[in-house]
């Protein structure tokens, strides 16, 4: 699977999002399930994806989808 | 790390409820970061008896919850540097087998599925007699580790 479905699928999957849904406008806190808990489950779920572990401040910083895109960068991820 | 207990006043350093919430009696044995399984005594003078039921007292699955919740929550505190925190349910998903009653001892026992950036998966199960009373999939935070890893809000 290609990167870019395999990261819009793991926001879909976090967040029990539709398979058509807009993920490329998420951002922390802008939908209900992005919160606190499903913050922590979102990562937990791209590390597994990705097979990485992000630094606290990596996780700290991603705020947002294209944020994260970004973030992955820096895990030689290229989205 | 090596396994240990705690008793009822040397549990309270790492478990921040008190009468009459405190739901747990005595920790038989924990190993910190992966179980904690210890008891609870049920006499007739507990504070819910008397309302529920007036005519057919047991203790509220609600607190048998609790019960389970508090001790997952000492094998996480026990890990260094977690002493004495505070923890919040995040989801718990119970079912209910039997009745708690007066005079029984409720025999709790949980385990540490997974313990990460201040939230904790378990399960644990609560049981008299060894018959199972409770059981519970539960995931507990302890907000203070939990909110250093959240993106700083835009206002």
């Amino acid at each position: 699977m290609p990167n870019k479905e395999k990261y819009d699928q793991v926001f879909i999957e976090s967040f029990s999002l539709p398979a058509d849904a807009a993920v490329a406008k998420l951002a922390y806190q802008s939908i209900t399930e992005w919160d606190s808990v499903g913050h922590m489950g979102l990562i937990a779920n791209l590390e597994e994806a990705f097979d990485i572990m992000m630094d606290m401040e990596d996780i700290i910083d991603f705020s947002d989808y294209k944020t994260g895109i970004e973030t992955l960068k820096k895990y030689q991820i290229k989205i | 790390m090596e396994k240990f207990s705690l008793n009822c006043l040397e549990l309270q350093e790492y478990q921040p409820n008190r009468y009459p919430f405190l739901m747990i009696d005595h920790v038989d044995e924990v190993m910190p970061g992966e179980y904690a399984t210890g008891h609870k005594n049920l006499t007739l003078n507990e504070w819910y008896f008397p309302v529920h039921f007036p005519d057919g007292p047991n203790m509220p699955g609600a607190l048998q919850l609790e019960a389970l919740a508090q001790m997952l929550t000492v094998a996480i505190t026990t890990l260094p540097g977690l002493k004495g925190k505070v923890t919040h349910a995040l989801q718990h998903t119970v079912r209910f087998k039997r009745e708690v009653l007066p005079g029984e001892r409720l025999d709790i026992h949980t385990e540490v599925l997974s313990w990460k950036r201040g939230i904790c998966k378990g399960k644990g199960t609560a049981s008299v007699n060894g018959e199972v009373a409770c059981e519970a999939d539960m995931t507990i935070t302890i907000p203070e580790i939990l909110e250093e890893y959240l993106p700083k809000v835009k206002a």
